[in-house]
């Protein structure tokens, strides 16, 4: 490339960052900067909210009711992940084309397969409890296949991409050894793809956690619900206790994956 | 070269080539390798000789010419159970899968011939524990049975790599590099483990190897490659050093020597 071409690209780079922060304050003029900005009972509220972190509710009644809403989402969370990944794991090794050596079925069979792995995780979880809420009530199976139907889709994909990006020396290998695919799928491919298939789909419980919580807001019983019931009635100190609960379910997680990657390396 | 008629050499290359789209890697060659000898291969970086051995492992096709094994084509032979009962390969190293243990990737040696109902079940329950305890303890790694491959040392990777070959049990040997990794003591020592195995089972060894001392102490032939092109072709009683001087030399642009690493 010649240093003028070279030149020229950067100016234009800067030029483009030139006009983006002129948008940015430009639009700050069109913002009618008046009382109107903030609600009028919001800044009060806002403080209210503040205070109670100061004081969560810790009386015994109330932390039983956190700890069962927190057993709660935690088995939601749980149980869609277990069913996301027995719908990521298949569908994953299907896309990830690892499994024929055949180009034809090769093809044909990852695209129907990344289409449907696709479709699943494109609707948000919220969307899918809706749904399914609608067809079969406010039941636990409605909470666990809305969570693990899209986060299927998730893992599915991540599944296969890990499948694809394993080191291919020691693929080739078995393949000097006489091994069909199917065999350097089961004696190369996966247990080198295990490590990392199992930490992102621990992390996805992790997240899993997250979308329980929410997704009781829709009615199921979990954290979330008893956020929705607290807040109704006001009750900051509550809603404190109760996220406070669900940032140590996340911290819970993370030191159990931490043992658990520890524990796969030794 | 060697003597022989056309018909009688294990492997026989017919002015086989490999280019890859506009770069050519090794240029039209012709070779016969009897059963039984030991021959190395030495070049510079680039010279072809991974192409090479490549071609011979049936790894990769030739773009052009012929290459064939016992008489067969070798581009006839299915991959799976004929190529790899004639054929093993070994590399510099990334051969094992870390995560298995010396057992498991010992065992694979038997994927050529075991169905995919044996080659499953043997992941979770091993079939044939002994042939694989065997192997291991020809190689000096007897304790090492269940230990996990990413423990074990560069050296004893390659002996794990070389009793797999032991049980897949093929007629050729092809070594890529294969002491590249480890220092001059334990070179020393994995050639004698891999020579001394191909000479009490009659196996046949191609290898390439970067030291002159290796080559005269395990090999009976040694071919030098170039710029993907044969520079000599002699019993290694015959090898001199200038030419192996003359193969490694750098060159500068317009092709005059620069001297030497």
């Amino acid at each position: 490339m010649s240093p003028s071409v070279n030149y020229r690209f950067i100016e234009g780079r800067w030029l483009l960052t030139l006009v983006l922060l002129a948008a940015v304050a430009w639009s700050l003029f069109f913002v009618p900067w008046n009382s109107d900005v903030v609600h009028s009972g919001g800044a009060a509220a806002a403080l209210e909210i503040l205070r109670a972190l100061f004081s969560p509710e810790l009386s015994p009644s109330f932390l039983l009711v956190a700890v069962e809403a927190s057993w709660k989402t935690i088995s939601f969370a749980a149980a869609g992940i277990t069913l996301a990944v027995a719908i990521g794991f298949p569908l994953g090794v299907v896309a990830s084309g690892t499994l024929v050596s055949s180009p034809m079925k090769r093809w044909t069979s990852i695209a129907v397969v990344r289409l449907t792995l696709a479709v699943l995780r494109s609707v948000h979880e919220l969307v899918w409890a809706w749904l399914l809420v609608l067809a079969l009530g406010l039941s636990p199976i409605a909470a666990v296949l809305a969570l693990g139907i899209p986060y299927g889709g998730i893992l599915g994909r991540v599944f296969s991409e890990i499948l694809n990006d394993v080191p291919e020396g020691p693929l080739r290998s078995l393949r000097s050894a006489g091994a069909s695919e199917l065999k350097v799928l089961a004696y190369g491919r996966l247990p080198m793809a295990l490590p990392q298939m199992l930490s992102y789909a621990i992390y996805r419980f992790e997240c899993g956690l997250r979308s329980a919580a929410i997704l009781s807001f829709v009615g199921i019983a979990g954290l979330g619900y008893q956020v929705q019931l607290s807040l109704d009635d006001l009750l900051y100190s509550e809603v404190w206790t109760l996220l406070l609960f669900l940032v140590g379910l996340v911290v819970l997680v993370d030191v159990w994956s931490g043992l658990v990657r520890k524990s796969l390396t030794t | 070269m060697n003597g022989t008629s056309p018909e009688s050499g294990l492997f026989r290359l017919d002015l086989a080539s490999k280019t890859y789209g506009a770069t050519p890697a090794l240029a039209p060659l012709s070779l016969t390798i009897e059963r039984g000898e030991a021959v190395a291969v030495v070049g510079p970086s680039g010279a072809g000789k991974t192409t090479l051995l490549h071609l011979l492992g049936g790894v990769i096709q030739p773009t052009d010419g012929e290459i064939s094994l016992g008489g067969h084509l070798l581009a006839d032979l299915s991959p799976g159970r004929e190529l790899s009962r004639l054929v093993g390969v070994i590399h510099q190293q990334f051969d094992l899968v870390p995560q298995l243990s010396a057992l498991h990737n010992v065992l694979a040696g038997h994927l050529g011939k075991w169905g995919l109902a044996r080659s499953l079940v043997s992941l979770i329950s091993p079939v044939d524990r002994d042939t694989a305890r065997q192997a291991l303890e020809r190689v000096g790694l007897k304790d090492k049975l269940h230990e996990r491959t990413f423990r074990l040392s560069g050296g004893e990777q390659q002996r794990v790599a070389i009793a797999r070959l032991l049980v897949q049990d093929p007629d050729v040997i092809i070594a890529d590099e294969p002491v590249a990794s480890l220092d001059p003591a334990r070179s020393r020592d994995l050639m004698g483990l891999l020579s001394g195995i191909v000479e009490e089972s009659g196996k046949t060894l191609i290898a390439s190897v970067h030291s002159a001392e290796l080559v005269r102490a395990f090999f009976s032939r040694a071919v030098g490659l170039r710029s993907g092109g044969l520079v000599f072709d002699v019993p290694v009683e015959e090898l001199t050093d200038d030419m192996l001087e003359s193969v490694y030399e750098l060159q500068g642009l317009e092709g005059e020597p620069v001297g030497q690493l």
